[in-house]
């Protein structure tokens, strides 16, 4: 048998101990380290050697696999950081629509106004209601004026349930007004039947803060009058 | 002429606002006047409050379809993996949900005054309701005149 068809590899421990060494960089993502090892020992040509070689090429391929997916991993991070500043925003624009869906203006001394735009379904109905009523009660409000110029068409029930909502505005000690109603309302709320006694309406915001006004100055002025009875009595 | 859809997804309030004035934008483009298409808006607003209250989630549906006779029909459909409604024909008394009267005092809570899809049914020239599997499927039609 001639040596080079010896089956057996002699190598020698510090070159085995070499390549232990280089895998567990291999293992911690050391590729550089490991690399360096593998070519140092791999000085030597013999059967042992192509492992080497084989190894090295198999460490460089999985240190360029592992930094491609570590920029992909980091590009996908930037845009997760994006996308989440995305999600915030439209939570904080969520909430503005919620507010915005009921804003409710103190626009004179203990008068308030709801301004109704858009579209006013049950639930909506409902929720302003229950606003309406906080409001009036935790700002002392006198008179709340509903403002409808901006809603064309309601269902009945909820237009009903508008009507129920500035009686209560009243059980509250409250005025309710109702300004702004359209055609399509008025017609709407006579076809159901609607009993409007006791629940004011005008044409206009406009209209419905001069009313305010007058009853109020008329307040004051039947007071001095009152109040100048009551001096010229006493003189 | 080609049909056209468009779809919102529902998973908040504000996407019931959204939905509702897309959906006037849509019927408005196909040819429904303003009162009307205002109706269909207060219909897809329902469906879309619904689907928050009790569907889990879902997904609002227009369809236009020019070939339905007479005129053409704008289809509003309400998909959600929510329960099945337990008795729709006293779901759509109002004051009512699916299982019976609701107490005034709770209306507050549950959010709505249980007369949703009562105005669905006014509003639109038809309802129908189907069980899909894991959901349901309402379909509000108006027709184009």
């Amino acid at each position: 048998m001639s040596e080079s068809e010896d089956p057996h590899v002699v190598v020698t421990s510090e070159r085995l101990q070499s390549v232990i060494e280089a895998l567990s960089y291999a293992s911690v993502d050391e590729f550089e380290s490991c690399l360096s090892l593998l070519e140092r020992s791999g000085e030597l040509r013999d059967e042992f050697s192509e492992l080497e070689t084989a190894f090295s090429i198999f460490v460089r391929e999985l240190g360029e696999a592992k930094s491609e997916l570590n920029r992909t991993l980091a590009q996908q991070e930037a845009i997760n950081r994006e996308l989440e500043a995305k999600l915030e925003t439209i939570e904080v624009q969520q909430a503005a629509i919620r507010e915005l869906s009921t804003p409710i203006i103190e626009v004179w001394a203990s008068v308030l106004c709801l301004p109704v735009v858009g579209i006013v379904d049950s639930q909506r109905s409902a929720e302003m209601t229950e606003t309406l009523l906080e409001t009036i009660v935790s700002k002392q409000a006198r008179m709340a004026i509903v403002d409808i110029t901006g809603i064309d068409v309601m269902d009945t029930k909820t237009a009903d349930h508008f009507i129920k909502m500035a009686r209560a505005v009243r059980l509250l000690g409250a005025e309710c007004i109702i300004s702004g109603i359209n055609p399509g309302i008025a017609q709407t709320l006579t076809h159901i039947g609607v009993d409007l006694t006791g629940i004011r309406t005008l044409r206009s915001l406009r209209d419905a803060l001069q009313l305010y006004l007058r009853e109020t100055e008329q307040l004051v002025v039947h007071q001095h009058s009152q109040l100048a009875r009551k001096l010229s009595s006493e003189t | 002429m080609p049909s056209e859809t468009r779809s919102f997804a529902i998973q908040g309030r504000s996407d019931v606002v959204v939905a509702g004035s897309q959906g006037r934008r849509f019927a408005v483009r196909h040819g429904l006047d303003v009162r009307r298409a205002t109706e269909l808006a207060i219909v897809v607003s329902e469906l879309a409050s619904n689907i928050v209250k009790h569907g889990v989630r879902g997904e609002i549906r227009l369809i236009w379809s020019p070939e339905t006779p007479p005129h053409g029909e704008i289809a509003v459909e309400a998909h959600d993996v929510g329960p099945p409604i337990h008795d729709l024909q006293l779901a759509m008394t109002d004051g009512y949900d699916d299982r019976g009267p609701i107490d005034p005092a709770l209306i507050l809570r549950r959010g709505g005054l249980g007369t949703g899809l009562g105005a669905i049914a006014r509003l639109a020239d038809r309802l129908e309701v189907r069980e899909e599997a894991g959901g349901k499927v309402l379909t509000a039609r108006f027709l184009l005149r």
